[in-house]
């Protein structure tokens, strides 16, 4: 079959368009693409159908283990396709292991090597244990992360844009900074012991909790599937769509209470506006596709991320 | 996001009774700024526009909710930083620091953004109320930033440094370890970074007008 290739202005991105098996798969075309076009890796490419005229609503993306054919209008041999390049690209990986690397290391500099002079203050340095058990719970919580990027997430689309690099490093990588500097320096206020072994307990039981969550959402994707959506189950998923976020947000909230920095909370609270962002697109996301319509089931009444605020 | 139709009645309502109303307030800035100049000079253009200055740009607060809320299209990526900048220079710095309310830059500043804001909002005002608004409205809604963007610029950075002699004898702009709460807070890092953000937020505002200029006019002729 012929497929015609054009960018959303109507220019056409490969000319005189492209001759394919009728079998082929949308893979095969993003092959076909990159080869005639050189920079334009598939994971670069973004390709819908044209909009119809008169309807509204998002285009439709073509799903990459899908036959061509299934997009073809009725009885036509052709396509036409419009092709959007969405930059250059990195593996989610790569960009998750950038961003929790440098908080991983950063935040032991401020720990152990004698930074505090640059700022003014000389002299011997007490280091309080809480300030060494913060050390240690900060640095696994992101050890952590990095080995569930590599181990156990399962990603719906495997990259990123690279532009995000830059932007989530700056993220991570200065609020790190930030909260190190407060949590390690010289003139700390610890709190009191209570208080802080409620606060680390909190947090563990929820870093723990959140594991799990992550357990339970690789699960419910296959290993050769390119993503897509199930409805979360078991656990705390069963009351809360993005139980993972919540047991996030929790556990940052016992570091919070153990190590009692203004800067830590105001980590929290970004980080909880930013997922909570997330979980509405997330929780829209699946009740829209689970509508109780054309067989799928119906998804249940839960909270969106924060019992009981949300 | 749960918002409003666009066109829904109540909403119509809410943000023309809105538009107009801080719409009167930025008249009065501009109204009280030109008696004074007028009557004294630039020195008393400050103490004349306080409070309506105080309560037209506070208002403007909402608008970050107007647009967490999806009332209206405009995306929080602008508003925010436009919004922070803007109350950021009327209480941390016109507010909080005496020296800088009888410089000049005062009179350029408020003469840019009263202008600006004053065709701003009347031209919400007309959309919300009419449905529509004069091509010479929506003209100067999209073409006078040219002029008074950079003008409010380096009148808002002009004034951050004429503040910093008195930031630095403030004792606002310093708080120090060890205190319950583990936080300190210096000006000269508050200074370092509101002008790291400075530099890239102007050429991103402002080319996020300039492109919406070359759509919304050429989109207006041909309607």
């Amino acid at each position: 079959m012929k497929v015609s290739v054009v960018s959303r202005s109507g220019r056409e991105v490969v000319k005189g368009g492209i001759e394919l098996k009728d079998s082929a798969k949308v893979a095969d075309l993003q092959e076909a693409i990159h080869a005639k076009t050189k920079k334009y890796y598939p994971a670069r490419q973004r390709l819908t159908l044209p909009a119809q005229p008169g309807k509204s609503g998002k285009p439709v993306v073509l799903s990459q283990k899908a036959s061509l054919s299934e997009y073809c209008e009725k009885g036509s041999g052709s396509l036409t396709v419009v092709f959007k390049d969405l930059g250059p690209q990195v593996y989610y990986s790569t960009l998750f292991f950038w961003e929790y690397v440098g908080p991983l290391i950063i935040y032991p500099i401020f720990y152990y090597l004698p930074v505090y002079k640059y700022f003014g203050y000389e002299g011997e340095r007490v280091i309080h244990p809480v300030q060494t058990y913060a050390m240690y719970y900060f640095c696994f919580h992101y050890f952590k992360r990095i080995m569930e990027t590599f181990f156990v997430h399962r990603f719906s689309h495997a990259t990123s844009p690279v532009s995000n690099v830059f932007r989530n490093c700056a993220y991570y990588w200065t609020f790190g900074a930030y909260i190190a500097y407060y949590c390690n320096h010289p003139l700390y206020t610890p709190v009191s012991d209570l208080q802080m072994k409620i606060g680390f307990g909190i947090g563990v039981v929820c870093q723990i909790a959140n594991f799990y969550c992550h357990i339970l959402l690789r699960n419910l994707r296959s290993p050769t599937g390119s993503g897509g959506y199930q409805i979360p189950r078991g656990f705390l998923f069963n009351i809360v769509t993005c139980a993972n976020y919540t047991t996030e947000i929790y556990q940052w909230l016992g570091f919070n209470i153990a190590t009692q920095t203004v800067a830590g909370y105001v980590f929290l609270a970004v980080a909880a506006a930013i997922m909570t962002n997330w979980a509405l697109g997330k929780h829209s996301r699946l009740r829209k596709l689970f509508d109780g319509k054309d067989g799928q089931p119906k998804y249940p009444r839960r909270w969106v991320i924060l019992p009981p605020f949300l | 996001m749960a918002a409003a139709a666009p066109g829904s009645a109540l909403r119509r309502l809410y943000l023309s009774a809105y538009s107009w109303v801080v719409f009167f307030g930025w008249a009065q800035v501009l109204c009280y700024a030109a008696s004074a100049l007028l009557e004294t000079g630039h020195e008393a253009v400050y103490a004349a526009v306080e409070r309506p200055l105080q309560f037209a740009q506070t208002a403007a607060f909402m608008e970050i909710l107007h647009s967490i809320l999806g009332f209206v299209r405009s995306p929080i990526s602008t508003t925010l930083p436009q919004i922070t900048g803007r109350l950021y220079i009327t209480w941390g710095i016109l507010w909080s620091f005496r020296e800088a309310q009888s410089h000049i830059l005062v009179t350029s500043l408020i003469i840019s953004w009263s202008i600006t804001e004053i065709i701003r909002y009347s031209f919400f005002g007309m959309k919300e109320t009419f449905g529509f608004a004069p091509y010479w409205l929506l003209w100067l809604r999209y073409s006078t930033f040219l002029v008074f963007y950079p003008i409010g610029l380096l009148s808002e950075v002009g004034l951050i440094f004429v503040a910093i002699p008195s930031m630095k004898s403030s004792w606002k702009c310093r708080l120090m370890m060890p205190n319950k709460w583990n936080f300190s807070f210096d000006y000269r890092y508050e200074l370092a970074l509101t002008m790291t953000l400075y530099v890239p937020g102007f050429p991103y505002l402002f080319r996020y007008m300039v492109a919406k200029r070359k759509k919304v006019l050429s989109a207006r002729k041909t309607a």
